[in-house]
């Protein structure tokens, strides 16, 4: 966790550059991640790059107002939104929403219930599997990743930021301008797909086929 | 009584620790009563501790200097521009 006192947060804003180098240092892989979801992996370090360079810049701007994680997100979400622009592949947030609509995984489990609502068969058995065991199986991981990178961009924000950063879940909502309510659907159903593809990999099948 | 299938769409609030009281009381009281649901509230928890243990391969302090220098170099004084 990355914190600061507030005679470090003026020097900061100062532009000492030790602590600009930890803001770095903590931040970067964290925004690169995120980047990634709206970029992809071939420009998500550019982006970032240059949104170092903006932060540094409007370093004395920042009141406090927000915290400093959520000024950050929020300067990288612009900055690849505009890479999004510029290279014509710019999706609305409404154009993005519209896609949430029917995810596979919520498709599934819909599949699994009776008309009463209850399980028509009991879910598959994982075993003894904990959650470090599937940590040290790299197959796993691998498959995991993919079902990350099969969900919608706002699903992988809120699932990266939340589970994996574990940001709270309203700075989350303010970086990216979503509804409290429609952030917690969000991760439901990323939740729901990455379990899906974690039971798939279980009972030994590939992973390749989660949400369809 | 919330049905099995309103348990799952509870799930990730639940873990969370989010939702009313109410809700949250009906949740863990079915979660008694089902061994199906409590089977899939485990693997719901087991999936997010599986994320949450994930992390993203640490920057080095060589690499973090030079990100820093570029950045400071392309824009050698902070401007007094304002938080949204």
């Amino acid at each position: 966790m990355f914190s600061l006192s507030d005679a470090e947060l003026n020097r900061l804003r100062d532009g000492d550059p030790v602590l600009f180098t930890e803001l770095v240092q903590y931040y970067h892989p964290r925004l690169v991640n995120f980047a990634g979801t709206y970029v992809g992996d071939r420009w998500s370090e550019e982006v970032v790059q240059d949104a170092w360079i903006s932060v540094y810049k409007h370093l004395s701007g920042f009141a406090g107002r927000s915290q400093l994680s959520t000024w950050l997100y929020s300067i990288v979400r612009n900055a690849a939104l505009s890479r999004l622009r510029k290279e014509r592949r710019y999706r609305s947030l409404a154009e993005m929403a519209r896609d949430e609509n029917g995810g596979g995984a919520e498709t599934w489990l819909e599949s699994q219930f009776d008309e009463r609502g209850r399980w028509l068969q009991a879910p598959q058995g994982w075993g003894t599997a904990t959650a470090a065991a599937v940590l040290e199986e790299e197959e796993l991981q691998s498959c995991i990743d993919r079902a990350i990178g099969r969900l919608s961009p706002l699903q992988q924000s809120v699932l990266i930021m939340r589970d994996q950063q574990q940001m709270a879940l309203q700075d989350i909502c303010n970086i990216l301008e979503i509804s409290y309510s429609n952030a917690r659907v969000l991760l439901h159903r990323a939740r729901l797909s990455v379990r899906e593809a974690i039971e798939l990999h279980l009972e030994g099948n590939e992973c390749s086929v989660v949400g369809k | 009584m919330l049905c099995c299938r309103e348990i799952s769409d509870q799930a990730s609030d639940h873990i969370d620790g989010l939702g009313s009281a109410g809700v949250r009381l009906q949740v863990g009281m079915h979660l008694l009563l089902c061994r199906h649901c409590r089977r899939f509230m485990r693997q719901m928890r087991l999936t997010v501790a599986a994320l949450r243990t994930r992390y993203e391969e640490p920057l080095s302090a060589g690499r973090a200097a030079e990100l820093a220098s570029a950045a400071m170099a392309m824009s050698p004084v902070p401007d007094n521009i304002k938080e949204e």
